[in-house]
């Protein structure tokens, strides 16, 4: 359960960190940092790198997506920007112009 | 939608900064916004900002209305009202029209409620009588601020009325017509004894 919501008339012009899930409807520019997940809903506009542990994007990303678990881009999302995670889900109609970097070392 | 569930669970267009959650920078908006973590920079909002007791704003803050439960250290700017509750602190000064600071909330800085006028003072009631008595528990901490507001406001409004009736008697005296319009039907009675009484005296004189 998300207990942080950040509503879609908020502009965040700065830094956001924390330990727990944060939902986006707003603007956020800067940068994000937590250790749990975090989910750009469709309203939701992110100009910011990303440092979490899940991402879920439905909404507009700019800026690089580093995630120690998981990203998932959803369907009508929009991202702009480079993707490090060991597992990356991008959907039938999400829209994504970056690099992609699973880090595959060996195996 | 693809995300319909969080759309609702997220609850709509109500913005909460979970405790654990650190905000430096600048935020604006023009919804509600609640804050159980910790806010620093810059916040401005054209609605209602709720910094509930795990919350920690430290920022400079213009808003239409403020209720601090938490921790603020700035300054508030506020174009509606500015509460501080029991479990409120705040450091910095207060610019608002309405203040509101409740016995227990902890304050240190200026209060600016703009032109205070004396005429407006007995328009605003339901927001004076808390308010009074509640900015002098903040300052001088005297034995009977425990006491809530209200009840403080209360004996004050008391004396008022008392005065009326001996006045009353004292004209009952004189001219028993003219006591009988202020007091209600029971008074009217104890002026007339009191007529009788003197008349009496007279004729033992």
């Amino acid at each position: 359960m998300a207990n942080t919501v950040i509503g879609s008339s908020i502009v965040i012009d700065g830094e956001i960190s924390g330990d727990e899930d944060l939902v986006i409807q707003g603007t956020v520019k800067g940068k994000i940092s937590l250790k749990e997940s975090l989910f750009v809903e469709g309203s939701g506009v992110v100009e910011a790198d990303i440092e979490t542990q899940n991402v879920e994007i439905a909404g507009r990303v700019t800026g690089n997506i580093v995630a120690s678990d998981k990203v998932e881009l959803k369907t009508d999302c929009r991202v702009v920007g480079d993707i490090k995670a060991p597992r990356i889900l991008i959907a039938d109609g999400a829209s994504f112009k970056g690099n992609v970097d699973m880090d595959i070392k060996e195996r | 939608m693809a995300t319909p569930a969080k759309e609702f669970a997220g609850g709509a267009g109500n913005t909460v900064i979970g405790p654990s959650i650190l905000i430096s920078g600048k935020l604006t908006g023009d919804e509600d916004l609640t804050v159980r973590g910790r806010v620093e920079g810059e916040l401005t909002l054209t609605n209602t900002l709720i910094v509930e007791p795990s919350g920690v704003v430290k920022a400079n803050v213009a808003v239409k209305n403020a209720i601090v439960s938490g921790v603020v250290v700035g300054n508030i700017n506020a174009t509606e009202s500015v509460e501080l509750t029991k479990e409120g602190r705040m450091v910095g000064d207060i610019h608002s029209p309405r203040v509101i600071i409740v016995d227990g909330a902890s304050f240190r800085g200026r209060v600016d409620m703009g032109e205070v006028e004396p005429g407006r003072v007995p328009s605003e009631r339901p927001a004076r009588p808390l308010l009074r008595p509640a900015v002098r528990a903040v300052a001088p901490p005297k034995p009977a601020a425990p006491r809530p507001a209200e009840e403080k406001a209360k004996p004050a409004i008391k004396p008022v009325p008392p005065p009326p009736p001996p006045a009353a008697r004292a004209e009952g005296k004189a001219p028993p017509a003219g006591a009988k319009p202020p007091v209600p039907p029971a008074p009217p009675l104890l002026a007339e004894a009191g007529k009788k009484k003197v008349v009496v005296k007279k004729k033992a004189k």
